[in-house]
């Protein structure tokens, strides 16, 4: 293995990872505490469109984990602060739980299109409204592009078919903000200022999670817990970095090897 | 061919004799439609009142091509199309469905509607889509909107898999037009508004064609990467003007 520098920044996917639904994976709660004893920066990253920070904040905290506001970076917070830099006013089709991270951002007479996961926002009207601006000129922004998710009811479309929709439908390509691409690792770093070379990603996820680290220039470690199904971690190049049973297993081998 | 039936009408009077003039000259005439949103009949009737002397079997369209096709392979579709289509699909088997049929569904394409569909493909261990066309927007009086192409690709991307396509620019679809009037490639000439589904598909079969300037056309489609139409006109009675003066020649 290549010489790396130290370690001195840890990310930690959400869903799946730390917690599933509203139950903590077993023993996190205490490894977290454990990581924090440690000399690197922690930031915690999911590609959520329908829960603002704050609904992602109140969760953690009632499943006893210790995580500031701060420390969250979300797909919608990337779509903030790309349309901030191009100084853009976009027509948010997102869940209505969602407009809350994209306070102060001025939404008259839209000159951009963010797509997330809105299922009330999908209706024909609506597309045509997007298209519309789209084929003038607006850049379009997709929170990520999922085929589909898992509800109770079973499975539902993701975002990631109604932005190819309008991808063909205009000749564009969006911008894709969310995982597994790379400026998403790199804009949850900015914040604190540490490279790739520095960083090992944490996730139950292997291609947007691992693989999109990994392909950052990051470490990646993947988790059996959530969504992780047998032999996930051979479907990606390079493999994982490692690959064990969870979030404090994860966190034993940082500590024990990586620091 | 939906642009036609709304010009207004300054247009008709001027429309209503090509088709006649087509005709006297000897030329078998066919309307090509990717229209979805109405069965023939409505269709035709609505050409007949703007007047047009148009009858059901000079037009040639997706659903019963599609149906056709249904009947064939023994596919039963669920269908997600415009509910005034619907008549079209009343002698098809659409029970325990094994397939999903799209077409320019309007208002349908709800995101209940679209799951449902995709449900049904995901659900089947080989998932068929069938879309009657491919188009990308058309112009309707308020606006351009988003045709069936693009719930097309948002079907083929949730579900990974590619679409059957009945309807213009598929070359199936241009073969049985001139089948149905026995005329072979070369003896027959393409007019339309769009460059790529009119124009190119036509094209890519053997015909010549020309593209109007009116409807979805646009000022860059004069300098279509692929495409390049053998004539462009200002709208359909220049087009007919140029072939019927071509034959007296």
């Amino acid at each position: 293995m290549a010489a790396r520098r130290v370690l001195k920044a840890v990310l930690v996917d959400l869903s799946g990872t730390l917690h599933i639904e509203d139950s903590a994976v077993p023993g996190s709660q205490e490894a977290l505490k454990r990581l924090r004893s440690a000399p690197v920066a922690i930031r915690f990253v999911t590609n959520t469109t329908k829960e603002s920070k704050r609904d992602l904040l109140e969760r953690l905290r009632k499943l006893e984990f210790d995580i500031a506001e701060d420390e969250i970076f979300t797909s919608l917070t990337a779509a903030r602060n790309l349309l901030e830099q191009k100084q853009v006013r976009p027509l948010l089709l997102v869940d209505d739980n969602a407009l809350h991270d994209f306070r102060g951002i001025p939404t008259n007479d839209p000159n951009a299109v963010v797509i997330g996961l809105a299922p009330e926002h999908s209706n024909y009207q609506m597309m045509n409204e997007a298209f519309r601006l789209i084929l003038d000129g607006a850049p379009l922004i997709a929170i990520h592009k999922a085929r589909y998710y898992k509800r109770k009811d079973g499975l539902a479309l993701g975002p990631g078919p109604f932005v190819t929709g309008l991808e063909y439908a205009t000749d564009t390509k969006a911008t894709v903000v969310g995982k597994p691409e790379t400026t998403f690792f790199l804009e949850a770093l900015r914040g604190i200022g540490c490279k790739p070379e520095e960083t090992v990603m944490i996730g139950d996820d292997c291609r947007d999670d691992v693989g999109g680290a990994q392909n950052a220039g990051m470490l990646g470690i993947l988790v059996k817990t959530g969504k992780y199904r047998a032999a996930d971690e051979d479907k990606i190049k390079p493999a994982p970095y490692l690959t064990c049973e969870s979030f404090p297993q994860a966190v034993d081998h940082i500590l024990q090897h990586l620091l | 061919m939906s642009e036609i039936c709304w010009l207004k009408s300054r247009y008709n009077s001027g429309l209503r004799h090509n088709a006649r003039w087509i005709k006297a000259s000897g030329l078998k005439l066919r309307f090509c439609t990717n229209e979805t949103q109405a069965t023939r009949d409505k269709f035709v009737k609505k050409l007949q009142r703007l007047g047009f002397n148009i009858s059901v079997n000079e037009v040639t369209a997706p659903a019963p091509a599609a149906c056709r096709i249904l009947k064939e392979r023994n596919l039963r579709p669920h269908l997600l199309i415009h509910d005034e289509l619907v008549p079209e699909f009343d002698q098809v088997d659409k029970a325990n469905p094994n397939c999903v049929v799209i077409g320019d569904a309007a208002d349908n394409f709800s995101y209940k509607n679209l799951n449902e569909a995709f449900r049904v493909l995901i659900g089947l261990e080989n998932p068929i889509l069938i879309s009657l066309g491919r188009g990308r927007y058309y112009k309707e009086t308020d606006g351009l909107k988003l045709d069936v192409g693009v719930y097309m690709k948002a079907l083929e991307y949730a579900c990974d898999i590619q679409a059957e396509v009945v309807g213009k620019p598929a070359k199936m679809f241009f073969q049985s037009a001139l089948a149905e009037m026995e005329v072979e490639p070369q003896q027959a000439i393409m007019i339309g508004d769009d460059i790529v589904n009119d124009v190119g598909g036509a094209q890519q079969c053997g015909m010549k064609a020309l593209q109007v300037r009116t409807g979805k056309y646009r000022p860059c489609d004069e300098q279509h990467p692929e495409v390049k139409a053998d004539g462009y006109v200002n709208n359909l009675a220049e087009a007919v003007d140029i072939i019927v003066k071509q034959l007296h020649k």
